[in-house]
């Protein structure tokens, strides 16, 4: 899983966005890069609130201040095996019903302590992580629109329909203007994702994976992980978040959002450590594996920091 | 998407011969499968549904009064659902507390002599029976299905449906951040038949035993199949046959695939007698 960062220059309704001006500053800012056009990609994100949330906040007979719940369906051209799903944690424990056939209402668990497949919840992060299969991405948002009438509302959709990536250095950019297809079409800005595609101690890790599910078992890689700690990830994450920031400061754009070391970063990666490491006290872990998606969770970072970008309120 | 379907009842002593003469119907023998399902139900924020808004004086009332409808719409129960082995049933001839059955079922008890030893060192710290089964790759999709339309002059039920993938592992952190918590879970067992474009399924409803503290999430281990109960204790079947139709609003195709219905209707009358649900006994709704 690459790292990475994304930056988002917003744009007035009527006015035209920081594209150009974004690409020229590119190109001067890196004379020594032929800035050729790699190809296309798109984005679509679909914004979904509480729907009691939407209700003024005079008309509650009870003041309550109730922090909004977001849900966000991301998907990516570059991640097309598989959808993003981003929702705010339950802000109370779901209740049980009071039927009498429900038992022990006070305890449904959340995650008690077992980190798994493709959900993950970080203490850091507010917001949890779900990746589905593409074909699930769009039943699941018509089903909340169609069945969760009450605790979802379909707010906004986005879309980066033209986007352009190009290769500078050990970097990958991706360029695109975002525009605001629900409810009403509008210009919202521009977006720009930057990846760093050089050594990284984290492609190590996907390098294991892979060997590890082939039966493949001892690897140079294999050894090399076992003094990689969570900590080691972390300062990886921090250490290429300063590149990408220097690497944007070279461009010199002003008035950006930034989406980088966002809350939950990395969790992914980390659970990735703490399976291989597993794997090797317990083989036969990662048996199953036989999918036609390799990587459920790739992307998961970068959807994270788009998702935190374009979570417009209106 | 739509799913129309008929049912039967299926007493314990013709299960044998149905199986018989489904698998000549539809020239295939029948696959037998396993699902685990779990109840999930809708929930939201005590009292805001009351949260009645009176005459504001609020400018967008448009907006407000399409909020206040949303409040009020339906919510609903919905199933996950995934499928097992049976190979990942535990076995119970390795545990103390599987003494109802003492002979061991081949079939649900292929574990090779090396696991054995393994459980039989396990066996001291706890009499849960275990089996290979490993809950985190547990492979799950959503099924929702509405309550069955009102009022259809056709005699099929239908009903809306979706399915959809989820990832695999542990779903209830998701299902809990997307409004759902987590109810009960049961077991389906039975026979799928495939019959042009009608998939029957001759299935029964099998509970878990009961185990203080394990009712309020998903199980990670499953029990021996011989310690299951079915629901219906006399162990008779469900016969049921569904056919989904892409776009239910098309009156052509939707008529088109019940009359496929009652072909398979008329061909197995002299065995069951198939025949539409009633309504409200698939009521999905949360009230």
């Amino acid at each position: 899983m690459p790292i990475t960062g994304v930056y988002f220059i917003p744009a007035h309704p009527n006015a035209s966005t920081a594209l150009g001006n974004i690409t020229e500053r590119l190109r001067s800012s890196f004379p020594d890069e032929d800035l050729i056009q790699l190809g296309r990609w798109t984005l679509e994100q679909k914004l979904m609130r509480d729907t009691p949330g939407l209700l003024p906040a005079s008309s509650g007979p009870n003041q309550r201040p109730s922090k909004p719940r977001y849900m966000q369906f991301l998907s990516l051209s570059h991640y097309h095996n598989h959808g993003f799903i981003y929702t705010s944690e339950p802000a109370e424990q779901p209740f049980n019903i009071p039927n009498a056939s429900s038992p022990s209402p006070a305890a449904t668990p959340v995650a008690p302590g077992s980190a798994n497949d493709s959900t993950t919840t970080s203490n850091t992060s507010s917001m949890l992580m779900t990746t589905v299969p593409h074909s699930s991405y769009t039943t699941l948002f018509q089903h909340f629109t169609y069945a969760c009438q009450p605790f979802w509302c379909h707010r906004l959709t986005v879309v980066v329909q033209n986007g352009v990536f190009y290769d500078i250095g050990d970097f990958r950019v991706r360029l695109g203007d975002v525009r605001q297809t629900y409810p009403t079409n509008r210009v919202r800005g521009t977006v720009v994702e930057i990846e760093w595609r050089g050594p990284s101690v984290i492609d190590s890790l996907d390098g294991a994976v892979v060997s590890d599910v082939n039966g493949e078992t001892d690897s140079g890689v294999d050894v090399s992980l076992s003094v990689l700690e969570e900590s080691d990830v972390d300062a990886e994450f921090a250490a290429t978040a300063l590149l990408i920031r220097e690497f944007w400061g070279r461009v010199g754009v002003e008035g950006a959002r930034e989406a980088n070391l966002v809350p939950g970063i990395g969790s992914e990666v980390k659970e990735r450590l703490v399976k291989i490491k597993g794997a090797r006290n317990n083989r036969g872990g990662l048996s199953g594996s036989a999918e036609d998606n390799p990587d459920p969770q790739a992307g998961a970072d970068v959807a994270r920091q788009y998702m935190e970008v374009l979570r417009f309120n209106r | 998407m739509h799913e129309l379907l008929l049912f039967a009842s299926v007493p314990i002593h013709q299960h044998a011969e149905l199986l018989q003469q489904l698998a000549g119907l539809t020239a295939m023998q029948p696959r037998h499968c396993y699902e685990r399902r779990l109840i999930f139900k809708a929930y939201r924020k005590p009292g805001v549904a009351n949260a009645r808004v009176g005459a504001s004086q609020d400018l967008q009332s448009g907006d407000l009064q399409r909020v206040n409808k949303m409040l009020n719409g339906g919510m609903f129960y919905t199933q996950v659902v995934g499928p097992i082995q049976s190979t990942d049933f535990a076995d119970p001839s390795v545990t103390a507390t599987a003494n109802a059955n003492p002979d061991p079922n081949p079939n649900a008890s292929p574990l090779d002599p090396d696991t054995d030893t393994k459980m039989d060192g396990m066996d001291s710290d706890s009499n849960i029976p275990r089996s290979a089964y490993d809950f985190d790759q547990q492979s799950w999709q959503l099924e929702f299905r509405d309550i069955p339309e009102a009022g259809t002059r056709s005699a099929v039920t239908s009903r809306v449906m979706a399915t959809a993938a989820l990832p695999r592992g542990d779903i209830v952190p998701s299902m809990n951040a997307w409004g759902y918590s987590f109810v009960t879970e049961y077991l389906v067992e039975g026979d799928m038949f495939i019959h042009n474009d009608i998939v029957i399924n001759l299935h029964r409803v099998l509970h878990y035993p009961t185990i203080p503290g394990e009712e309020t999430q998903p199980r990670h281990q499953i029990p021996a199949l011989q310690q299951m109960a079915p629901l219906e204790k006399s162990g008779s079947y469900v016969l049921q046959a569904s056919m989904t139709v892409h776009d239910g609003s098309n009156q052509e195709t939707m008529k088109t695939a019940s009359q496929h219905l009652f072909g398979l209707r008329e061909q197995l009358k002299s065995a069951v007698r198939l025949e539409m649900a009633d309504r409200l006994s698939l009521d999905t709704r949360v009230k």
